[in-house]
């Protein structure tokens, strides 16, 4: 087939830096095509380039085989190129229908408003996000993945063909994600062409059908098969050798559970986002808050630090009652925290890299002068341990770095105060997998010096396997509290749910319990194991022994045999009756629950005592699958 | 702006190769110093000066040079305290006022109390405006263009309310040592110019406080998060443009030996321009107190040598926005460049 796009030899250089250095890239129509990178490697320059956000240096791009240079966006969106920005680049003050026309807005003449109405909802319709995005909500009200949205609808109101979606994944939560996934689907379905810019390779795996591969500004993989490579090709391209294991080795003896935490909080709140949150880190220790975007882990760790007003918790360090009213308290008392954004929240833009990394050292100084010196020796150590060149220790700015450099120097500026606690909020954001690699280790070393170390990631897969032990956040509250061992990403992502979105099934839960005088249960099993979801016990008697946010083996459990069978078969056959224990006080069933979509949701339990009744197993089961998860698809939309 | 923050489009970064960054410290040291704002600016100021000792016989003469530097002192000590604030961000419209109003307030006090008392209390009083503006500036989040523009106007009130609509005159001629007494030939005035903005450069550039008034102008949240005190050094430059402007009026009172409740109109906009002559971002963050005292020299000169060419002082404004528009246009087309090069 006719590619729809062609570019070839496409130079671009900012000043005298040389961002593109001979790119190449095939589009198709009808085809997802990933633009695969590490950070800096120039994905986001070619994108721009292609949408008309920059013009090329040099180089030639053809699109339906005519030569066209861009010299604005609008010359792109009238050729039909649209695209997705990492950063939106929408008018926050404006309602979503505006935003959606706002290119047309600066059409000379009037504009129907009833036309562009309707022209927009049936652009919601193909999205499938009509009754959830209104139309005159102001944007800057929306969450990141609604304005992502809006950005989908801006590009086809603009008739694109082709839409770059710039690292559209970085701020979604996995729902979010597969969502998105459906829609650049439907896309693909529709005949237009995509390109999907990431360094995420499970997600370009995902959903690409072509890959190009770019590193330090020129194609090192030029439009491959997706389904011809494996992980390990597409790291070689992307970072020219061979990695590792991405994530360092857990200590090979896990932290002592015996030993005093180092830090430990409960019923930690902060209006509006956090709630209750509890959880204890010991040394050595790296403890993983998972949930979703929104969900109030990043405030908890600001309030935590000072950072932020606190309405109730208790906090401990090293075993002494501390309550930090603002950083530089904290600070002293030896945490650290590194905030998520690294453009608004770390790198102070005027200062030279030398004062911002030697930034929080000034933060908590109590002499008026600034005893830079007194620290020469250990930043070298940390150059060196952070393979950071030392001779641009002195440049001007941060912002030269790449994004992995800029995240390595932040998180030296909080080594730097040698912290007992160090908080890290989103610490690979935006980094390229190389650096990835190395701040997963640093993060190992300084665990094993023993410090205690919390990590908030909404990257499910580097959460679980840089942690030992993960805490889940949903909705501002700690809800489970797990290794990281019995938890895997499908799990997690249940485990993250808003808790409005389960509602329905804990409802049920407790019918169930109350209705038939026991207790009822909501859980995932795997293998001889359960990570429970839900529970709700209206009999002590019919305990089953775990609780929501627990796991357990079944042989811990108060109805072991009832679990062994009622999940031992993976069609959940065996739902016709309860399986009693050998003992006959309790007896168990137990319900598969799929959502719409055929989605394995885990399994829902009942526990009687006695024997339990056929007729009452039937009523259960119905009730299980009438409930059919219709709020688990709300929350995949 | 993305491209260059998260985006990352600069491949020698990710590299990490020592040779293939160019780093600053690698170029010459010519290009690094007319990279550096300063020495460009010291240079139009150089210009400025030879082409008006062309243009004028009497400008480099020593009378006319001590002249200058007399000049320089009132608007010199506001742009200090104005640096200050504009490091972080903000603006103070008041000083103008707020000098009118503490040269009230010292007329008046040198009525009652010896001189060093009522330059205190001038002192005091500039100083209590401006932690007045900085605590609704910083505290409340009010727009800094607002709070000091409504501070004008109040100060400027009161100075007219306090002083009866008239001068405060006959003061004491004791005053005017602070001004006339030479040290090696150099009158007092000048001496505490260059010695206030020697101080005001080593606290801006060696201490926390200072450091953090630029961190605060960068980017204040990440100042916070790092444990930098961002509000007491919000509202301390404030603090610190309301004394200087009250001690700058007190030079000019103790040359003049009166105190008018209009001095000191329009001050503000000569500080203003100094500092951004001086390089200094409106936006915050970047400038220095080098900068600003090249600033205030271009525009005591700008001023000295039209009145030495015979330009009516109804064409000085034209004359001197002009310069200061032009000044700002060269800069920012060279600045492209350099930082082009870079």
């Amino acid at each position: 087939m006719e590619p729809l796009l062609v570019a070839r030899g496409v130079t671009k250089s900012f000043g005298g830096t040389l961002a593109l250095s001979g790119a190449d890239l095939t589009l198709r129509s009808g085809e997802i095509h990933a633009l695969l990178g590490a950070n800096g490697a120039g994905k986001s320059t070619l994108s721009k380039v292609i949408s008309g956000h920059h013009r090329a240096s040099g180089g030639e791009v053809r699109l339906r085989d005519r030569a066209v240079d861009f010299r604005s966006t609008r010359e792109a969106m009238n050729a039909g190129i649209g695209i997705v920005m990492q950063e939106t680049s929408l008018a926050p003050d404006l309602s979503v229908l505006e935003n959606i026309f706002l290119p047309e807005l600066g059409t000379p003449g009037r504009l129907s408003f009833r036309r562009l109405r309707a022209r927009a909802e049936r652009i919601l319709e193909e999205l499938w996000v009509a009754e959830t995005l209104p139309l005159d909500a102001e944007v800057g009200r929306l969450s990141a993945a609604q304005r992502q949205l809006v950005e989908i609808a801006k590009a086809l109101a603009g008739d694109a063909e082709l839409i770059v979606f710039d690292e559209p994944t970085t701020s979604l939560s996995p729902s979010e994600v597969e969502h998105l996934f459906d829609i650049m689907g439907a896309l693909r379905e529709s005949n237009r062409a995509l390109v999907f810019v990431s360094h995420r390779l499970e997600e370009v795996f995902a959903i690409s059908d072509r890959v190009t591969v770019l590193r330090e500004g020129a194609t090192v993989g030029d439009d491959v098969e997706t389904a011809s490579l494996d992980q390990g090709t597409l790291i070689r391209m992307m970072v020219g050798r061979d990695l590792g294991e991405i994530y360092a080795a857990p200590q090979a003896r896990a932290p002592n559970a015996d030993t005093a935490p180092v830090f430990e909080v409960a019923g930690l709140a902060s209006a509006p986002l956090v709630r209750d949150i509890s959880f204890a880190v010991h040394p050595g220790e790296i403890l993983g808050l998972g949930g979703l975007v929104g969900a109030g882990r990043s405030e908890a760790l600001e309030a935590i630090f000072g950072l932020r007003d606190r309405q109730g918790g208790t906090m401990t360090l090293n075993g002494r009652a501390v309550s930090f009213r603002r950083p530089v308290e904290a600070m002293r008392a030896g945490v650290g925290f590194v905030p998520e954004d690294r453009r608004t929240q770390n790198i102070v833009p005027d200062l030279s890299v030398r004062e911002n990394l030697l930034l929080a050292h000034t933060g908590a100084r109590r002499l008026p002068g600034l005893g830079y010196r007194s620290r020469r020796a250990r930043i070298e150590a940390l150059f060196e341990a952070l393979d950071l060149p030392i001779h641009r220790l002195d440049d001007p700015s941060m912002l030269d770095f790449s994004g992995g450099q800029q995240q390595k120097i932040i998180i030296a500026r909080w080594l730097l105060l040698e912290p007992r606690l160090l908080l890290l909020d989103e610490p690979t954001k935006g980094v390229d997998i190389g650096t990835r690699q190395a701040i997963y280790r640093i993060l190992r070393d300084i665990a094993a010096e023993g410090v205690g170390i919390v990590v908030v990631s909404s990257d499910f897969e580097e959460l679980l396997g840089v942690s030992d032990r993960i805490v889940v956040v949903s909705d501002g509250s700690s809800i489970a509290d797990l290794p990281s061992g019995a938890l895997d990403e499908e799990k997690l992502t249940l485990l993250a749910a808003p808790r409005t979105s389960m509602a329905r099934t804990t409802n049920l839960l407790e019918r169930l319990a109350h209705e038939h005088g026991g207790a009822a249960f909501w859980i995932l099993p795997d293998a001889a194991r359960l990570v429970c979801l839900g529970a709700f016990v209206a009999d002590p008697a019919a305990d089953p022994g775990f609780g929501a946010g627990e796991a357990a083996a079944f042989a811990d459990t108060r109805v072991a045999v009832g679990l062994g069978t009622g999940c031992g078969d993976a069609n959940g056959t065996t739902a016709d009756g309860f399986v009693p224990e050998p003992d006959g006080s309790l007896a168990t069933l137990v319900v598969p629950v799929t959502n719409r979509r055929g989605h394995d949701m885990g399994r829902i339990g009942v526990v009687v005592p006695g024997a339990g009744e056929p007729e009452a197993a039937r009523r259960i089961a119905d009730a299980v699958h009438a409930l059919h998860a219709p709020d688990t698809d709300k929350e995949a939309a | 702006m993305n491209a260059t923050g998260a985006g990352g489009n600069a491949p020698a970064g990710a590299g990490a190769s020592p040779g293939a960054s160019k780093a600053p410290s690698g170029r010459p040291l010519g290009s690094r110093l007319i990279g550096s704002l300063e020495v460009r600016m010291l240079l139009l100021a150089l210009a400025i000066a030879v082409t008006l000792s062309f243009a004028s016989p009497y400008f480099l003469t020593k009378a006319n040079i001590f002249n200058l530097l007399d000049q320089s002192v009132v608007v010199g000590l506001v742009a200090i305290g104005m640096t200050f604030v504009i490091l972080t961000g903000g603006i103070d419209l008041s000083v103008g006022s707020v000098a009118g109003l503490s040269g009230i307030v010292l007329g008046l006090a040198l009525k009652e109390f010896p001189i060093p008392v009522a330059i205190a209390m001038a002192v005091g009083c500039g100083a209590l405006i401006g932690l007045f503006s900085g605590i609704l500036i910083a505290r409340f989040g009010l727009a800094a263009f607002v709070v000091t523009l409504g501070v004008m106007a109040i100060a400027r009130s009161l100075a007219y309310i306090v002083s009866g609509q008239t001068a405060v005159s006959g003061l004491p001629s004791e005053l005017s040592s602070i001004v006339f007494t030479t040290f090696a030939g150099i009158p007092a005035n000048v001496l505490f110019l260059g010695a206030t903005y020697l101080l005001a450069w080593a606290y801006l550039t060696y201490t926390k406080g200072g450091r953090t008034i630029y961190a605060i102008g960068s980017n204040a949240e990440a100042a916070r998060a790092a444990g930098l005190p961002t509000l007491f050094y919000s509202v301390l430059p404030y603090v610190v443009s309301g004394a200087f402007a009250a001690v700058a009026i007190t030079f000019s009172t103790a040359q003049l030996l009166s105190a008018d409740p209009l001095a000191g109109n329009l001050l503000e906009l000569d500080a203003i321009a100094a500092v951004v002559i001086g390089g200094a971002s409106l936006y915050g963050g970047r400038g220095s107190i080098v900068g600003t005292l090249i600033g205030v020299l271009i525009m005591v000169m700008i001023r000295n040598g039209l009145n030495l060419l015979g330009v009516s002082p109804f064409w000085q404004g034209s004359a001197i926005g002009g310069i200061i528009i032009l000044a700002l246009l060269v800069e920012r087309l060279v600045s492209a460049r350099t930082s082009a090069r870079a």
